[in-house]
């Protein structure tokens, strides 16, 4: 470690840390663009001018190393004036569309600007402009705006050193220079929608997110991407019970920075919900379902697995939470008497994604919970055996792509009374008797265990419509009805009940940093002094960073 | 609610169209002759990466083909285990690798300050009025002349110095224009 | 002083002679005298790499390129065996010969390969370099073929290669062409382009003594810094230190004198020459017309007026107290006749061109200032224009970048208009527009842009 003073506050920083970091470090702002901590460094944006001491010139903070002893100093009349410059020469010639930039509010140009600029523009040259490379979709997902491009390469760094598909280059030189694909070819590695997660302006967008809210608008809920079983932490980005989008959520141990296209673009599924109100079906095969309440809904099921508890059988799924799976087998083996609900869980394809830590990891399940299922007492299988039970209860109706397909449906449905937990209409539900709204991941609450045996919690982004409940809560209710559960027990509760009996959950602490996302050692809060992490959505409320103009400005 | 219909251009993603920074198709897909092919071969054990026989790679494609079209970049992207996008990065930086193809005649004239200082910017102009009003870079109706402006070609005590293709000319004043011109055949 | 008297051409010695390139004839002359010297001697312990490095130290030899920095000291900085491991040394001959007004390295190039070849010889051998490169840039296309063979010769010879001459002493060289960037004279933006990648300066540190050429120990030494070197073990370090103004400036020099001179050209003289010999030695100012300006070291270099070169000994500390610098020796005078505001209106033209963009104060900022001053040139100009532009140049400059690109830039900007001010003014009070109407123009017939449209020449 080293002793740094920044600004006359001293802090101990790691030996390979450089000037920038330590600043962070201090808790002193240094504005910057194309420093990334997971990318190397280039010092090229000349943004995070600073002073140290016994070095005569202004240095770019991010290309020092430091050493024990330095001193810096970051708001110097020196320094300011230099970041003025850079700032001033970096929007001499961007367009003023901040009012269509879909950027606008997590553009780090426009929030340095506020800070650090000038009040005034002393151009009167006209703008550069790229004609042809504006507006124009450079691969499936992201869409390139060059006139916006302030040429910090941290596009052009991720796809050489973290996906390793080289898709970006600088083309030109000097101040014709752009960032584009080669002719031809498309930006469309897996993880492709980080480049314009790491592009600090808003040169590189989504298409899926454009023009679709402004992101001051978004509320922010961490949760975990359900896409396979790596467990990618995520931030829910949503609005009036609308999600719009997932980011990554810095964790350095499972996604870092990152995740695949794949699992980000799950995020508007999350929209979709076609059952609002459990049906039923009492009369037998043939006749319609009904609407009915709840009720009366889980009434039926009680009626129908009482009829001859022996002939029941439960299917549980790797989408359910490891607190929804330890009351389904809790229910199953106390009160049902049944023996272990199955699950299954479906292979493939792979996804991947790369931390510091272990290089790339590797997810080949498609369900983000078959562990903490496990560890609960759900039994995997990898087929259903093919019994004809008089009820068979699904929870849910998606565990897996077969549920689409009628041949496969066409086994399960040999059942006399087939009730499934279910969102999405599908194969399955279409042949359910008895149908049980249940929210999807951004409704729910609880933890998940993913591929590296890591416990991770998801909160509640969006409170389901009125009468669409968690399987937390379904189950709750259904097991009320043996008096086994409290229908006002929370995932907290059923976590801490839990915890005794389930692997791998002993002595985790619902709040714990561990369960957040985060290394125990690097809260939320801290990540983002450490990591300097650009857009922070473990804070549910969104805050902008404060900032402050030099007095000295006119 | 799909996130993509508002995209104010028609392009499908997975195919960007080409501008003009892009790298123009021959329509061919090309490979070195057997000399080139040798010549490259010989390039490699120069160097101890791949990937510094880059420069050396693009000036033979330049020799072989006049011109460094979009196969070619893939071509040599190839040959050196390089992103095809590095590639055109490096040809776009450089700005001797021609980009288009140009003339038999590659007339460079130098418009740095000491050219500059002995009329210069009047000698390129001239030159291109008296080919028939050329446009820079342009190349001849008669596919035998393209003009282009260059930066100092270290010929400052032979101002206005020009370079034709490979060789050198000096002090090739307006009143030499001519003469020089009729000499390029 | 007598370090200052002529004396018959040294590193020009053979310019002019009959097939001055090949081989034969070189060695006809005494060439190759000192590498064979050197290697006869190293078995006995006569010669060892320590010894070159010595001669060269003690001779005062500083860098030819532009940045004057003492050449055995840049030596002495690569780590030694002990601590560099199994890393081979890299020797880069920078003949990326670009600053405006520099031709002498062409010549030397062109004329007296070999020469070039010797010193490259003696370096290698005092830092260890198993296999040395030269850079040369593109547009020197014949320079290239003649490097070319005389590398082939010199291996054909026997002068390179594996053992060279029974020595134990393994040599390759290699000659790389650029393709067009100025910047790649810039020491690690010329690593970057030899290792097939753009030519963008490296942060420094690490410097490339200790971290270059594919992360190993490289040396990046001047053309006419190596054609010193054989010089120097041919003669001795007290020969070298007898030639020249002072012990600080040393050595026979080349100046390239262009523009407005009589006989433009290549001289040798002691370095440290004073200006009205030098300007002699080239005929004196053309036609006879009075000098108005003079661009001492390369246009990276600030102006100076007459009245300011009177008398100013040509060299690394004489410029620098006239408040210029020697830079490349690259000396642009400029008579009566010149217009000062085109004139620094075409030298930003360069640098806007020549920028390798990494930077934002230098990719935004050399464009920024070419725009201003086309529009001023072009009678658009406004009275607030040149406060502007000095104050825009003032920010680029002094560690705002990553390399010194962005100072050179800026240098004939700021002196241009603080000692031509009147020049711009002039132009700005015939301005046909009022202040507050005065638009930029939208069509900067910017060639540069035509080239691009056309695809050719970025």
């Amino acid at each position: 470690m080293a002793k740094v003073t920044v600004d006359g506050r001293v802090v101990e920083v790691p030996n390979d840390a450089n000037a920038l970091e330590a600043c962070r470090a201090a808790g002193v702002d240094v504005p910057h663009f194309c420093y990334h901590p997971r990318l190397s460094i280039v010092g090229q944006c000349r943004m995070c001018m600073v002073e140290v001491e016994g070095v005569p010139k202004i240095q770019a903070s991010c290309t020092v190393p430091v050493r024990d002893g330095m001193v810096i100093k970051a708001s110097t009349e020196k320094a300011l004036a230099a970041r003025n410059a850079t700032m001033e020469f970096l929007l001499i010639n961007h367009p003023l569309d901040c009012p269509i930039c879909d950027q606008a509010g997590e553009c780090k140009l426009q929030d340095n600007a506020f800070a650090a600029g000038l009040p005034v523009s002393r151009t009167s040259e006209p703008r550069r402009q790229f004609p042809g490379y504006d507006r124009t979709p450079i691969g499936p997902h992201v869409i390139a705006d060059m006139t916006r491009c302030i040429q910090c390469t941290r596009c052009i760094r991720f796809c050489e050193e973290i996906t390793e598909t080289g898709e970006l280059t600088f083309i030109e030189r000097g101040g014709h220079t752009i960032v584009w694909t080669h002719e031809g070819k498309a930006l469309d590695n897996d993880l492709s929608a980080c480049a314009a997660d790491v592009c600090p302006v808003g040169a590189l967008t989504t298409r899926d997110f454009r023009f679709r809210k402004r992101v001051w608008w978004l509320d922010k809920t961490r949760s975990v991407c359900d896409g396979c079983e790596i467990g990618c932490n995520i931030s829910i980005e949503h609005r009036d019970r609308i999600v719009y989008r997932f980011l990554p959520r810095v964790a350095p141990a499972v996604n870092d920075f990152w995740m695949c296209d794949y699992g980000r673009f799950r995020s508007e599924e999350l929209n979709r919900q076609d059952f609002l109100k459990p049906e039923i079906r009492v009369a037998g095969g043939d006749a319609e379902r009904r609407q009915t309440n709840w009720g009366e809904a889980l009434d039926a099921v009680k009626a129908a697995i009482e009829k001859d508890p022996s002939k029941v059988r439960v299917i549980g799924s790797a989408f359910l939470t490891t607190e929804e799976a330890w009351l389904l087998a809790a229910l199953c083996k106390d009160s049902l008497k049944v023996g272990s609900p199955e699950f299954t869980v479906d292979i493939g394809p792979k996804r991947r994604i790369r931390n510091k830590v272990d290089g790339w990891i590797y997810g080949s399940e498609a369900a983000p919970n078959s562990r903490g299922c496990e560890a609960a007492g759900l039994t995997r299988t990898s087929s259903l055996s093919s019994s004809s039970p008089a009820v068979l209860y699904i929870s849910d109706a998606s565990f897996s792509e077969k549920c689409k397909d009628p041949a496969f449906v066409a086994g399960l449905r040999q059942a006399s009374v087939l009730i499934v937990h279910a969102r999405t209409r599908n194969a399955l539900t279409d042949a359910a008797d008895i149908v049980l709204p249940v929210a999807p991941l951004s409704g729910k609450e609880g933890t998940f265990v993913n591929a590296k045996g890591l416990v991770q919690r998801i909160d509640t982004a969006i409170v389901s419509p009125p009468v669409v409940r968690t399987d937390l809560e379904v189950l709750l209710n259904l097991g009320a009805r043996w008096n086994a559960f409290d229908t006002q027990w929370t995932a907290r509760d059923v976590f801490e009940k839990m915890q005794a009996s389930v692997a791998g959950y002993a002595g985790l602490a619902w709040d714990s940093d561990a369960l957040v996302g985060n290394p125990p050692s690097i809260s939320p809060a801290a990540a983002y002094d450490v990591l300097g992490l650009e857009r922070d959505p473990g804070v549910e409320v969104f805050s902008r960073p404060s900032v402050t103009a030099p007095d000295r400005l006119p | 609610m799909s996130g993509g219909q508002n995209l104010p251009v028609a392009e499908q993603a997975g195919n960007p169209r080409v501008g003009e920074h892009g790298a123009l198709s021959c329509g061919r897909t090309l490979s070195f002759s057997r000399e080139t092919r040798a010549d490259f071969d010989r390039l490699l054990g120069r160097y101890p990466t791949k990937q510094a026989a880059l420069l050396p790679t693009l000036w033979l494609a330049q020799r072989e083909w006049g011109w460094i079209s979009r196969e070619a970049v893939d071509y040599v992207a190839t040959l050196l285990e390089l992103a095809p996008a590095f590639v055109w990065g490096v040809v776009t930086f450089y700005t001797m690798y021609n980009r288009a193809p140009v003339g038999k005649h590659l007339i460079q004239v130098c418009t740095s300050i000491s050219c500059h200082l002995n009329g210069a910017e009047e000698v390129f102009h001239e030159c291109k009025k008296r080919l028939g009003g050329l446009k820079t870079g342009e190349v001849s109706s008669d596919g035998k002349f393209t003009v282009v402006e260059v930066e100092c070609l270290a010929q400052c005590d032979k101002a206005p110095a020009v370079m034709v293709n490979d060789d050198d000319y000096f002090v090739i004043t307006k009143d030499k224009l001519d003469a020089f011109l009729g000499g390029l055949k | 002083m007598s370090g200052l008297s002529p004396a018959p051409p040294v590193l020009l010695a053979r310019i002019g002679k009959p097939n001055s390139v090949s081989l034969d004839s070189y060695v006809a002359d005494g060439g190759y005298a000192s590498w064979k010297k050197v290697l006869e001697g190293v078995k006995g312990g006569e010669w060892t790499p320590a010894k070159v490095t010595d001669m060269v130290k003690a001779s005062g030899l500083r860098g030819r390129g532009g940045a004057g920095f003492p050449c055995g000291m840049k030596w002495t900085f690569v780590p030694t065996k002990e601590k560099r491991g199994d890393k081979p040394v890299y020797l880069l001959c920078n003949a990326d010969e670009s600053e405006p007004g520099t031709f002498k390295d062409r010549l030397l190039i062109e004329k007296d390969p070999h020469q070039i070849l010797e010193g490259m010889m003696l370096a290698s051998f005092a830092l260890d370099v198993k296999h040395a490169y030269i850079y040369i840039r593109g547009e020197m296309v014949h320079g290239a073929e003649i490097l070319d063979k005389a590398v082939a010769e010199a291996h054909e010879k026997g002068f390179l290669g594996t053992d060279v001459l029974g020595s134990g002493v393994d040599l390759t060289i290699t000659v790389h062409r650029g393709a067009g960037a100025y910047i790649c004279g810039e020491e690690t933006a010329l690593i970057e382009s030899l290792e097939g990648k753009r030519g963008h300066p490296r942060i420094k540190p690490p410097f490339p003594a200790v971290s270059g050429a594919w992360g190993c120990p490289t040396v990046v030494n001047n053309v006419e810094t190596l054609s010193c070197v054989k010089h120097i073990v041919d003669r001795g370090a007290e020969w070298f230190k007898g030639v020249g103004r002072n012990e600080k400036n040393t050595g026979p020099k080349l100046y390239c004198v262009s523009g407005h001179v009589e006989k433009p050209g290549v001289y040798e003289a002691p370095t440290g020459i004073p200006w009205e010999e030098l300007l002699a030695l080239a005929g004196g100012v053309r036609g006879g017309r009075k000098l108005k300006a003079v661009i001492p070291g390369g246009s990276s270099a600030p102006m100076l007026t007459a009245a300011e070169i009177a008398g100013v000994p040509m060299d690394f500390d004489g410029l620098v107290a006239a408040k210029s610098m020697f830079g490349s020796a690259g000396i642009i005078v400029m008579d009566e006749t010149t217009d000062i505001p085109k004139a620094v209106t075409n030298i930003a033209k360069f640098y806007a061109h020549e920028s390798c963009g990494q930077c934002t104060p230098c990719r935004e900022g050399t464009p920024w200032l070419l725009k201003m001053l086309r529009r001023i040139v072009n009678g658009e100009g406004k009275k607030s224009d040149l406060d502007l532009l000095l104050q825009i140049s003032n920010q680029m400059g002094n560690g705002m970048t990553i390399c010194v690109f962005s100072d050179a830039a800026i240098a004939p900007v700021i002196s241009g208009i603080t000692k031509f001010r009147g020049e711009f003014e002039a132009y700005i009070e015939k301005s046909t527009k009022p202040e507050f109407e005065q638009k930029a123009p939208t069509d900067l017939t910017n060639e540069i842009a035509d080239r691009k449209a056309a695809g050719i020449h970025s």
